[in-house]
């Protein structure tokens, strides 16, 4: 898996009530309904700005706070094709593997990404680098299990998958 | 092993894993609020889902908009109840209460299980020596098709706890004292067992305290090793339950310990909007309160009750000041009516909602204005969690919390009340 997008950058401990306010909640969401809130604790005008394929880098406790899954998804509904940051709250890094939204985690990240740089990632090969200063590392490996989660689209599809080969080993 | 690798060896069916595994579990009990059933059962519909795989093993409460305030809620609730019948999923509780303060009430949570919920603060749990952990809505209706759950196995961090409490210091003070010097992200990923002299001689409404705050450490589970408190907790709560608790194998199998004397913390308070910029009570100077914000699922047990009534007795709230009581459950509820404690909160002026969230949940009756300040005994003062983004919010013990509605601005409960 690769890409490359423009980045976003956010500080440190972004909570998921920043994210994803509250207000927000509904028991369903509209297509694209998500999308349209996101970030907008922090920047109101944040869901017109961001475009498909736009990746977000976060400081150190990226998504701290409650479960919400509509942070990770709000952020994969809106095209983004990665969040980067030097650490994330444990239930945003298992929300956005469960949704499908690569999560690349990396010590010091953001102080190598500014606001509008070009990034690019590549998963399968394990680097990232920013096309305007020129900076590359290789990122930790990510567990298999969940890389393949993401690749294959989320753990809807995967239970989809699994609760297909259930029913077919019955009939 | 840590008994927390036991403990999701034995859900996974393997004798032994190792730390960064990633396995697939098979947990004891699922809960689900009134947000994460009607979320998790849409969901469980669009992953292809028609029957839950095992219903005795889902539980259902309605704790975060209970009762609705809004038609959406009504009408989310009323699909969820005709949703939880047509499953045969028998364990409901609407409005009895907060799902991690029920869980224990009634044995759900027991030693050597493990639980999931669709709420971050499900952690609370872990305090009867068992891995509890939140997750996402689509985690959960995954479970609901599958039967299982992928988890990766934590590595451990022991918070050794000694000394003796000042007068006026409680739990919630020693949670704050760890997010003052270690910050929001204390415990990434990390299992947090607590253990030390101090733990012993602990009660289990403040373990629970302890181990509610370690998701605002990044944790995923807190821990206490099982012991005569916790026995007797177990009798009380679930005498024909039989269950065993696991044992931590040696010292090797903790990733950090940490030391704590308990005697040199005073009473503490998390200033607006993160819980790791924390002041002492009694140093804060002139801080107004407009609101205090009691219960929830850090702190809306009984003994957060007696120490507020004790504090509040025959005075009443200062004339700016106005305070929101949520109890935990209705069997807290019950027992604060029986002893007295909901009169004098209500004598002093506090309002009494219903048992749940209350304004935690962010929809519900006691949300703040812009500018409002508030002190809280729940567990995070994040930006715009009670209402207004304009509005502060101060995170404290109960005790700080009650002192500090009676003075009309942030005290020391010491300076009020011997305690």
């Amino acid at each position: 898996m690769k890409f490359q997008g423009k980045a976003w950058t956010f500080g440190r401990n972004v909570n998921t009530d920043l994210i994803f306010p509250k207000i927000w909640f509904r028991p369903t969401y509209a297509p694209g309904e998500m999308a349209s809130h996101l970030m907008v604790g922090i920047d109101e005008d944040f869901p017109r700005k961001v475009a498909r394929g736009d990746i977000i880098v976060g400081g150190r406790n990226f998504g701290c706070g409650s479960s919400r899954e509509e942070a990770a998804a709000a952020m994969k509904e809106a095209g983004v094709a990665a969040v980067v940051a030097p650490s994330f709250g444990r239930l945003f890094t298992r929300n956005a593997i469960n949704v499908g939204l690569p999560i690349v985690s990396l010590a010091g990240i953001d102080e190598q990404i500014q606001q509008g740089d070009m990034i690019e990632i590549n998963l399968s090969e394990g680097w990232i680098r920013n096309r305007r200063s020129g900076f590359e590392a290789r990122l930790p490996p990510m567990a298999p299990e969940s890389l393949k989660l993401i690749e294959e689209g989320g753990i809807a599809n995967y239970t989809r998958r699994v609760l297909e080969q259930r029913r077919g080993m019955q009939s | 092993m840590h008994a927390i690798s036991k403990i999701i060896a034995r859900h996974a069916g393997k004798k032994a894993v190792e730390v960064g595994e990633i396995v697939n579990v098979v947990p004891d009990y699922v809960m689900l609020n009134d947000r994460g059933a009607a979320r998790a059962a849409d969901l469980f519909r669009s992953m292809g889902g028609e029957k839950v795989f095992d219903p005795d093993r889902v539980i259902v409460v309605f704790d975060h908009h209970y009762p609705p305030i809004r038609p959406q809620d009504s009408i989310s609730q009323k699909q969820t109840r005709e949703w939880i019948r047509e499953q045969g999923i028998a364990k409901f509780h609407p409005g009895e209460g907060i799902g991690h303060v029920i869980f224990p009430e009634r044995g759900y949570s027991f030693p050597g299980a493990l639980i999931f919920g669709t709420d971050s603060h499900t952690v609370t749990n872990s305090a009867v020596g068992c891995v509890a952990t939140g997750m996402g809505h689509s985690d959960i209706a995954s479970y609901l098709a599958l039967g299982y759950n992928w988890l990766k196995v934590p590595e451990v961090v022991r918070y050794d706890l000694h000394g003796q409490f000042r007068p006026g210091v409680y739990a919630k003070d020693i949670a704050l004292r760890i997010a003052q010097l270690y910050g929001e992200d204390a415990a990434p990923y990390l299992g947090v067992e607590f253990s030390g002299p101090l733990i012993a001689a602990m009660p289990m409404p403040e373990r629970f305290v302890l181990c509610n705050m370690v998701i605002d450490f990044g944790a995923k589970t807190g821990y206490v090793q099982p012991d005569d408190v916790t026995a007797r907790w177990m009798a009380e709560r679930a005498p024909s339950l039989s269950w065993t608790a696991e044992t931590t194998d040696s010292e090797q199998d903790y990733g950090g310990i940490v030391d704590i004397d308990v005697s040199a913390i005073e009473p503490l308070v998390a200033l607006p909007h993160d819980l790791s910029t924390v002041r002492k009570a009694a140093e804060l100077g002139d801080v107004r309160i407009d609101e205090a914000i009691f219960g929830t699922c850090t702190g809306g047990r009984i003994d957060d009750f007696r120490v507020a009534a004790m504090i509040m007795k025959g005075k009443r709230l200062a004339p700016h000041t106005r305070m929101m009581v949520n109890p935990g459950s209705r069997e807290i509820y019950v027992q604060a009516m029986r002893e007295g404690l909901i009169a004098v909160m209500v004598e002093a002026g506090a309002t009494i909602g219903v048992p749940g969230c209350g304004p935690c949940s962010g929809c519900h009756q006691g949300m703040l204005a812009p500018a409002d300040n508030a002190i809280t005994n729940a567990s995070r003062n994040f930006k715009g969690r009670f209402g207004s983004p304009e509005a502060n919010a101060y995170v404290a013990s109960s005790a700080t919390v009650a002192a500090s509605a009676i003075a009309g601005r942030i005290v020391s409960p010491t300076a009020t009340t011997s305690l």
